[in-house]
């Protein structure tokens, strides 16, 4: 099992020099130089100059990308052209509203999802089934941003229940108190960011119970006299599960994309509306620094879930 | 004679499949919807007439009615007509992403399949690693960087990333195919390898890649939507997303229900109707899912 932890973190380090590498030199070989991005066109050639060196943007391009990667080991992303600060820390104060957004969201999605993957592919052909089949083909569909909206519409705006947007009121900093604040604020973005997501569970979950099922040990349990619930959950579903828990580490790089919208959405004060925010203000710094964490987030949960995996299915270490 | 022959061997081998697909309800459906589409697109200039620029002021924000369909924006423009014309960029946008996701991924996924070894380490590892890091931040940053966002632009964004799947589709369909005793006789045989992977391992690895090439067309316009969403669409060209930006950003979304709704609606449409259509194509092809 160390072995192939320590397999799996190595691969997860090149992934990760790989993707900032790219990352790098996509922000930098694009038509629009962010150097004349930055520069304001009334500015003095002189200031120019200064502006470029400060932000090391005369030097040769290899010569940027070691210092990059030196600095990057530091955990030093630059500055923020628009709010001259160190992207680091805009990124640091926004990152965990994300985290938690997306670690909740992955919970509830797995906690409801499963369940009623291996209960429909148990019931399969039921009206049950047909029933969870084709609102999971709905789920699937969903365009983020109008799910969110309609719920904003309806809770936020309609009913007045639910607040319309951010993480929590300013003002309440403490206590239980703070805590049922920001719940409730997380409530619509939860329930967004989880539509696709659930139905992707779901659907994985059916089919791979469906496979599990047919098989000869499930035949065998059965042929003792097993309960069928007991069959189910005990023998089906620990195998069913590793496809899905395998593709749960793909699911988390896309719902990184889901974040993205459902932050802009609900003004939740997030890595993904900073994203959206800095777009509109072309501070690339910020941008690459922001994907930079999330693809590293992204990352760190792939090993956690590989691992998980291996734990559940003991030949994957074979590999 | 030989042709001829060659053909009703073809439509021999897929009766079984084209008929288990014309009794697919959920199939059709998607195929319907699918043809319903293309006509929309090649129909646009006869269905409605294009709408750019401002409107009449005291058609501002008008609720769906005989003369506008679906309503109009905040700037007095029909929504119908903007809706009829963003299913031209979408089938465009899914047609460019599917071509550029065919050509990248289908070399690489028979390469790294066929060839194994250093190949597929290297082809599979390049995959991976697109198939871990979040695509939508990072297309949203090329996005922001490129320096005009025309459509194509935007479709070939997609496209460049559209190709892990394909690729790690190919492989596994080719590796199966590989193995199997006719592609051992063309080598005996003295085949050239490039005639081998072209004609006998491409075409019989085919079928899987298509049913997934459905799914890139559904998520190409879910990315396409979110992209424009975020306000890095082509400003000049209609799309459902740009539609929902305008909605958003005139934060008319709360009072005029029609603004996000059509465009909305027309996103689901499009991407329930491709997956349908892949439901139906993966369960008359492979009959052992289906069994129900």
């Amino acid at each position: 099992m160390a072995k192939y932890i320590t397999k799996r973190i190595l691969k997860g380090i090149v992934t990760f020099l790989i993707t900032i590498t790219l990352t790098f030199f996509i922000v930098r070989l694009m038509p629009a130089d962010p150097a004349t991005l930055l520069m304001d066109p009334r500015m003095s050639e002189a200031h120019r100059q200064q502006l470029l060196k400060d932000f090391g943007l005369d030097k040769p391009l290899i010569v940027q990308y070691f210092s990059f990667l030196r600095n990057l080991l530091k955990g030093d992303l630059g500055i923020s052209f628009m709010q001259k600060r160190p992207v680091m820390d805009i990124i640091m104060e926004k990152l965990p509203w994300t985290l938690l957004l997306m670690t909740i969201t992955q919970f509830i999605t797995m906690a409801v999802g499963i369940p009623l993957g291996i209960y429909s592919g148990h019931k399969r052909g039921s009206l049950f089934d047909q029933i969870v089949n084709a609102v999971a083909i709905f789920g699937i569909s969903i365009f983020v941003p109008w799910l969110g909206f309609t719920l904003l519409y309806i809770f936020g705006y309609n009913l007045a229940i639910l607040p319309i947007g951010g993480a929590h009121t300013p003002g309440i900093d403490g206590g239980l108190e703070y805590f049922l604040d920001v719940g409730k604020h997380l409530i619509l973005p939860v329930i967004t960011l989880m539509s696709i997501y659930l139905a992707n569970y779901v659907l994985y979950t059916r089919g791979s119970v469906i496979d599990v099922l047919s098989e000869d040990y499930i035949r065998t349990a059965r042929s003792k006299g097993m309960k069928e619930m007991r069959v189910l959950w005990k023998h089906a579903s620990k195998n069913a599960m590793i496809p899905t828990v395998t593709t749960a580490g793909l699911m988390i790089g896309r719902m990184v994309g889901g974040a993205v919208l459902t932050e802009t959405v609900f003004a939740y004060p997030g890595v993904g509306r900073m994203i959206y925010q800095a777009v509109s203000q072309q501070d690339f710094p910020i941008l690459q620094g922001a994907f930079i964490i999330l693809a590293l987030s992204v990352i760190i949960m792939n090993i956690i879930t590989d691992i998980l995996c291996a734990y559940l299915d003991p030949r994957i270490k074979l590999e | 004679m030989l042709e001829l022959k060659k053909k009703s061997s073809f439509r021999k081998r897929w009766e079984k499949e084209i008929k288990a697909f014309l009794n697919h309800k959920i199939g059709m459906i998607g195929l319907f919807g699918v043809i319903f589409l293309v006509i929309v697109a090649i129909l646009a200039p006869v269905i409605a007439e294009p709408v750019s620029g401002y409107g009449d002021y005291e058609d501002k924000l008008l609720k769906p009615s005989s003369e506008h369909l679906f309503g109009t924006d905040d700037m007095g423009l029909d929504l119908f007509s903007q809706v009829v014309w963003g299913t031209r960029s979408s089938i465009k946008v899914g047609i460019i992403a599917v071509i550029l996701a065919l050509a990248i991924g289908v070399p690489i996924g028979l390469i790294s399949g066929y060839y194994g070894g250093i190949f597929d380490t290297i082809g599979m590892g390049i995959t991976d690693i697109f198939l871990t890091i979040p695509m939508l931040p990072l297309m949203i940053i090329i996005a922001a960087i490129a320096e005009s966002n025309s459509i194509n632009m935007v479709a070939f964004i997609i496209g460049i990333f559209s190709w892990p799947s394909i690729a790690r589709i190919t492989k596994s369909s080719t590796l199966k195919v590989c193995g199997m005793q006719y592609i051992e006789a063309a080598k005996c045989l003295g085949i050239k390898t490039k005639s081998i992977l072209l004609k006998h391992v491409l075409l019989n690895a085919s079928t899987p890649v298509f049913i997934n090439l459905t799914i890139v067309m559904a998520s190409s316009i879910v990315t396409e939507s979110s992209i424009s969403f975020l306000g890095l669409g082509d400003p000049l060209t209609h799309s459902w997303g740009k539609i929902l930006h305008n909605a958003y950003q005139s934060g008319a979304f709360g009072t005029a229900w029609w603004y996000s709704l059509f465009p909305s609606l027309a996103i689901i449409f499009f991407v329930i109707s491709f997956n349908f259509l892949s439901m139906g194509v993966r369960d008359a092809l492979n009959p052992r899912i289906s069994r129900e």
